[in-house]
């Protein structure tokens, strides 16, 4: 069982069909409610950093971040479908970043982080269990 | 978002806020901006720290991590502002937590959680946090087997302000106990559950420093509960206590707390002393699968102020017992009785608890062969029921229902479960009961849907919650309905935890004793455990009915 060939395929809330590589999609997942435009979007993402994490790609770290600043440079509609779908799919990662760029944009923060710096709270907050009380 | 984010600010800034809101929108990101003062405010820079503080309190902690990931600021705030936090308490914390507790320097409620799988953190880290977190107290152990008795003393040592400690899975001692009790004066709430380094002729645990704070204790699944005997005893000022599922012969600390302050020395130390001789303050007595019998429940009857009690799963107590509890007890609001089926508490000492307790807000009665003389005195008498279960019972049918309906001004909330009940009682239901409210129906299978549909007819106001229909209508598809959740899964899985492979060779022999004298009714415990989250409430019924 190669599991790099293992194929999935997708089916979007406007009917589109995609066929992916099981390493890309991670979970088991219904995708009722992502249009075909954003699915596309979010499996661009969900490779490219698959590929950088596996070392198919030749990408430093600083590098992905800015690919990963360029891919949020959308309109808030966009943006917003993003966040739901990436919730939806729950890809931790993606929500973040959607989620901190949708807030900056809102209220039109500066993004004061070093790469570094943000990754070391990203570190930090791992430790931190998401549901309270439990 | 119409509105300017501080009332301070003046027109020309709002102006710029609107102007700037709209071009931000229109270029989507915050890089490359030009340097037009306008486009380039940051919106939130207006509002103080301790505004936007005030605004992450209303956000879990996910969010708020999310949040701290925005800019500096909101990390900063964030930081300082967060009072309560969980951590996965593994081994591999160790190196990050001089940065999380400078991150994070106002906790004051602490939770460490390891799980099974991983090592937790040691003596060492736990010592460090100690020292971060001057302005601890709350703290909560999960798991953490690492940490020692020496390292729990430290810990006590540093955490003065310590007032409320719980600790559950944990494999340290006595000695870290009583450390705890002797550093921690203000110690307010202790909870120990399944501490596995408490051995034989280990030593006693006492109130230590904390005997006048301590306000609440509760012991769980601990197999050397003998020990924790002078603590009970010795917290003079307790309001609650909860034993569940201990070895230990709970009768003779009932008793030593029941007589404890009868003696006249004693009186003149306390500070409200008041003319009625009993000074004891306990209000609320949670007894749950022990070693305790109607000797213990004459003892409580001592402690006039109850007004909370469960008795659960206890087959030595009896009528006599409860009686006696009854017409010493007079303020009771709230009694829970879990009979275990076993027929020895019933209507005698219900028809006492319906004479002497007028207070009576509450009442659950599970696996208790209660019939309308008694439920029908409770009915009469007890004005103030505004909340009562009954469940598991082969005498409480429709004439009894018909008793509650007819009698039961003040009831809100009933709950029947699995009790031989038909569409005649809800028949009875539809005009009476004035002020219900909620009503939950579970396994009941003499009564129909269509029963079910006419009370909602008849009474719209009234929240019913039953089981589905299913065209099998038996146990499984009840359960299947319900949720598993709702089935007795918890009664075994806590006897399978109480015999623990890893429990130490000496008290195998007490493991197996525990678990051969409530092992028995496991299986008769269907409904029993379905009302345990349901009772187990601070508010009992509220939200879960």
């Amino acid at each position: 069982m190669g599991s790099t060939s293992t194929k999935i395929k997708l089916r979007t809330s406007d009917q589109k069909v995609f066929e992916v590589e099981k390493a890309v999609a991670v979970h088991v997942i219904h995708v009722h409610s992502v249009s075909g435009d954003i699915l596309s979007k979010i499996l661009d993402y969900c490779k490219k950093h698959v590929n950088s994490a596996a070392g198919k790609e030749d990408i430093s770290p600083e590098e992905l971040y800015e690919w990963d600043a360029n891919f949020v440079k959308v309109d808030q509609n966009t943006l917003f479908d993003l966040i739901l779908a990436a919730n939806c799919l729950k890809i931790e990662s993606l929500l973040d970043l959607t989620c901190q760029t949708e807030i900056r944009t809102t209220f039109n923060i500066k993004n004061d982080y070093t790469i570094e710096a943000e990754e070391a709270v990203r570190r930090e907050n791992k430790w931190a269990f998401d549901m309270l009380g439990v | 978002m119409g509105q300017s984010p501080s009332a301070a600010l003046d027109r020309e800034s709002s102006f710029s806020h609107r102007f700037g809101f709209l071009s931000s929108s229109s270029l989507g990101s915050s890089d490359g901006f030009s340097d037009e003062i306008l486009a380039n405010r940051d919106f939130t820079a207006e509002i103080p720290d301790e505004c936007l503080a005030y605004v992450f309190q209303f956000l879990g902690p996910g969010d708020r991590n999310r949040c701290s990931l925005v800019c500096k600021r909101w990390l900063c705030v964030d930081g300082w502002s967060r009072y309560r936090l969980s951590l996965d308490a593994q081994s591999e914390i160790e190196a990050s937590l001089p940065s999380i507790f400078m991150r994070f320097d106002s906790i004051t409620k602490l939770t460490l959680r390891c799980s099974r799988r991983s090592i937790s953190l040691n003596d060492g880290a736990l010592v460090a946090i100690s020292v971060r977190c001057q302005n601890l107290t709350r703290l909560k152990l999960r798991g953490c087997r690492e940490i020692s008795d020496k390292g729990m003393s430290t810990f006590a040592k540093n955490s003065k302000n310590l007032r409320k400690l719980s600790c559950g899975s944990c494999t340290f001692g006595a000695k870290a106990l009583n450390a705890v009790l002797d550093y921690c004066s203000n110690l307010e709430e202790l909870s120990v559950k399944r501490l596995r380094g408490i051995h034989d002729g280990a030593e006693a645990i006492g109130p230590g420093t904390a005997a006048s704070s301590l306000k609440t204790i509760c012991l769980k699944e601990l197999v050397n509960g003998q020990s924790f005997e002078p603590l009970v005893v010795g917290a003079k000022n307790l309001k609650a206590l909860k034993i569940i599922h201990c070895l230990g012969d709970w009768d003779r600390v009932l008793q030593l707390i029941g007589n404890r302050n009868r003696n006249g020395k004693e009186n003149l130390h306390l500070n409200n002393y008041n003319s009625n001789g009993n000074n004891d303050a306990l209000m609320e007595i949670h007894l749950e699968r022990l070693q305790v019998s109607d000797i213990g429940l004459s003892a409580i009857s001592k402690c006039a102020k109850i007004e909370n009690l469960h008795i659960v799963k206890t087959p030595d107590c009896s009528n006599y017992g409860l009686v006696s509890v009854a017409e010493h007890c007079k303020l009771l609001k709230k009694l829970h009785v879990d009979g275990w089926r076993t027929n020895r508490i019933g209507d005698e000492g219900l028809v006492a608890v319906a004479k002497h307790c007028p207070n009576l807000e509450e009442l659950v009665l599970v696996g208790v062969n209660a019939t309308h003389l008694s439920l029908g005195a409770i009915a009469s008498n007890c004005s103030k029921l505004e909340r009562l279960a009954l469940c598991g019972s082969g005498t409480i049918g429709n004439t009894e229902i018909a008793c509650i309906a007819a009698k039961c001004m003040a009831l809100k909330k009933l709950c029947i479960k699995g009790c031989p009940i038909s569409d005649i009682a809800i028949e009875a239901l539809g005009s009476g009961c004035p002020s219900l409210v909620k009503i939950k129906l579970r396994k009941c299978r003499g009564v129909s849907c269509e029963a079910g549909e006419w009370l909602r007819e008849q009474r719209g106001s009234l929240v019913i919650n039953m089981d589905a229909c299913e065209v099998d209508g038996g146990f499984e598809a009840s359960v299947s309905n319900g949720g598993i959740h709702e089935v007795g899964v918890d009664y075994p899985q806590v006897v399978s935890q109480v015999v623990d492979r890893d429990a130490s060779t000496s008290s195998n022999g007490r493991l197996a004793l525990l678990r051969s004298k409530f092992g028995l009714f496991a299986s008769r415990n269907f409904v029993a455990c379905t009302f345990r989250r349901w009772s187990n409430n601070e508010d009992s019924f509220n939200g879960n009915l």
